[in-house]
Order: structure tokens, then sequence, then C-alpha cells
């Protein structure tokens, strides 16, 4: 009876698939809507940020003003962390959100991804606040010790990294969001 | 029974073919296939008491982060009548976040403390479990952002920045970079608890 559990799993998940409950079809689909959002959020900070660079127009012979967002290690951090995120988010997060709609019995993977998202949120909101504090320096300075506002010089390059947060904050929650409804179709029973 | 009518629980439809027996929700295979085994009570409440006891080990980490940095301070010995030259955590906007953060942080684990003593009690209850996944995730946010921000605070107090032109202040506050760096490391282990805790609470949260 080696094939019998395997039998009987197939049954189950076909089963499932057929007498889905549309409430928990409706929260995958909300699942994968939240997840496209979340991917544009994060490839849109990626590439805002990763697009800086400012060069003043005053120089000396042996130091020319210029501000790229590699300059500033949180910023490349913002960056890299960013792109992981929108990657991950490509590749196994909507794809197996598309399987969740399609067959809504599953957990397992469900769990992978509640998991993966936690894991995501951990590092997107590590990275949106370490270049948030950067960005609140290079407004405001630091006068204890000495730190000045570079936002008065490099304008455009200011403007640029400061609106940039908003799209990684928003996939924060976003992400946030998406664990929680995980949870919420996993802890429901099979029928409905 | 081996004929097959249509019935709608899957437990019994298994039941048809001989592959488990009545009213139980263990699997034939014991474990085997990951479709047929259903998490039993006492997993679930193994999970919980873990789960408790992350929750107390995340309130003694939280606790000790924010008051490691809030005992963080420094006054140099040049310092004069009309220059001072001390540092302490509300100097920067980060450190300040980080303290309060992590002090509600530390109290929103003691608060939860009841509801994890209720899962462990009653482990198929769904419902204190889904209320501590919403709030474990808000915390965790908040956590892990703080801690950042704080990183990337004291990564400029050691390194400086060459091109914005900003110096490390390490060499002269040296207990204060000391200070401050051992709290980030202890809330970088405290967002680990937290995260660990989260993804327990998903997956015990499985009911098929």
């Amino acid at each position: 009876m080696k094939s019998g559990p395997v039998e009987y799993a197939v049954e189950a998940a076909e089963h499932d698939s057929s007498s889905s409950s549309s409430p928990r079809r409706g929260l995958s689909i909300l699942d994968f809507v939240i997840r496209v959002a979340a991917f544009v959020g994060t490839l849109a900070s990626g590439i805002a940020m990763g697009t800086t660079d400012q060069r003043l127009p005053f120089f000396t012979r042996f130091i020319q003003f210029k501000a790229e967002y590699d300059d500033l290690p949180a910023l490349t951090f913002f960056v890299a962390a960013n792109g992981v995120v929108s990657a991950y988010l490509l590749i196994l997060g909507m794809p197996l959100s598309v399987l969740h709609i399609i067959r809504t019995g599953v957990t397992k993977s469900r769990v992978l991804l509640i998991i993966f998202d936690t894991v995501m949120l951990a590092l997107l909101a590590a990275a949106a606040s370490a270049a948030a504090s950067i960005v609140y320096l290079a407004h405001k300075g630091n006068p204890k010790t000495n730190w000045l506002a570079i936002c008065q010089q490099f304008r455009f390059f200011c403007r640029r990294i400061s609106g940039s947060l908003i799209g990684s904050f928003g996939a924060m929650v976003l992400l946030a969001a998406l664990i929680i409804l995980s949870a919420i179709a996993v802890s429901r029973r099979p029928r409905g | 029974m081996k004929d097959s009518t249509s019935v709608d629980i899957p437990e019994t439809s298994a039941d048809a073919r001989g592959e488990a027996p009545l009213f139980t929700g263990k699997s034939s295979s014991g474990g085997g296939i990951i479709y047929a085994h259903k998490p039993s009570s006492a997993q679930k409440k193994g999970l919980a008491i873990f789960d408790l006891i992350l929750r107390i080990s995340a309130i003694v980490t939280c606790l000790a982060a924010a008051t490691a940095m809030g005992t963080a301070e420094q006054t140099l010995p040049f310092t004069t009548q009309f220059f001072k030259f001390d540092a302490g955590y509300d100097d920067m906007p980060s450190f300040l976040v980080f303290v309060i953060c992590f002090g509600i942080a530390s109290c929103y684990f003691l608060l939860s403390l009841p509801f994890s003593i209720v899962s462990i009690i009653r482990p198929q209850a769904s419902g204190p479990r889904i209320l501590l996944v919403i709030f474990d995730t808000m915390v965790l946010g908040l956590t892990m952002a703080s801690a950042a921000a704080a990183t990337s605070i004291v990564y400029l107090a050691h390194n400086g920045n060459s091109s914005t032109n900003w110096l490390g202040v390490c060499q002269q506050f040296t207990d204060f970079c000391q200070a401050t760096s051992g709290a980030v490391v202890g809330s970088f282990i405290a967002v680990a608890i937290i995260a660990l805790m989260l993804i327990l609470s998903g997956a015990s949260l499985r009911k098929h």
C-alpha cells in the first residue's frame, strides 16, 4: 500500500479544489493583488534609489563634489534589499499565490509563504529604516557630532532619496498584511 | 464499505478506501506525506509551550536592549563650563526611537503572555493565535526598523563618511560607542526571537 497515502493526497487536493469555498478563493485573490502591489513598490523604490547621481557644478583640482547611492552604505543596502524582495515576489511569491487561487486546499506552501514573507518583511524593514535615518541626517544633520546637512547643496539627490522611501515603506505594510492574510487562510477549516 | 458514494468530508472518503480509521484526524502514513498529516493537539500544545518560552525570552532581550541604549551616556573630561562635550541617547533621534520602540515591544510581550497561556490550554483554538500573529507582525516590523536605524547611526559613528564629510566620533566617545554597539547587537537577537515566534505561530495554525 505504498501508493495509498499518495492516492489519498491527490484525492484530497482534487476534492478540495473542486469544492473550494469562495471566501478562501477571495482571500487568495486578495493575496495575489497585494503581492503585485508590493512588487511594484519595491521595484520602483530600488530603481529610484539606484539611479541617483548628482554632480555639483563646482569642483576643485582634487575633489569633485558628487553624491551617489553607493557613497552611503545604508543606501546601497537599501537598493540591494529592495532588489532581493522584488525578485522574491516575482519568482516565488506571485507564482505560489496563483497556485493558491487555483488549488485553495494546500497549506504547506502557504506556511512556506508565511516563513518567506516574515524574512522579507524583516529585511525590508531594516533596509527602509536604515535608509530613512540616513535621509533624516541628510536633511537635518546632527549638531552634537558635527555632521552637517547635505541637502542644501545636493537638492536633487536629497529629493530622490526621500521619495524612494515611500514605495518601500508601503511595501512593508503590504507584506505585513500578506502575513496576516496567509495566517487566516491557513487556520480556516478545510470546508471553509 | 468499498463502494464510493460521494461524501463531503475528506476523512470519510479515505475511510471508503480503507486508508484510515474512522473519526481520527491522524493519517495512516504517520506523517510521511504532507497533505495527509494534520497537526495533533499534542503537537500544537508543544509549539504553544515553546512559543511561551520564546515570548518570555523576548521580554528579557527587548528590555535589555532598551536599557543598554538608555543608559549609554558619556561626558568627556575636557568639558568646560561653556562647552559641554557629552553624548547621550537622546542626542540622536534614531537612538531615541530605539529606546522607545524596544520599551513598547517588551511591554507588548508582557501583555501577550495571557494569550499565549490560553493557546496552551486550548491548543485547537485559533482565535488567540491569529490575534497574536497580527500583533507580532507589527512588532516585528517596528523592532527591526528601529534596530536597523540605530545600526546605521552606530556604523556612521564608527566609520564616518568621506563623501558627506561626516567624521566618525568613536575615537573620542569610546564608552558611548561601546554601549550603543552592544545594545544594537542585543536588539538583533531580540528580532531573531520575534521572527522565530511568528513563524512558529503561523506553522501551528494549520488545521489540515
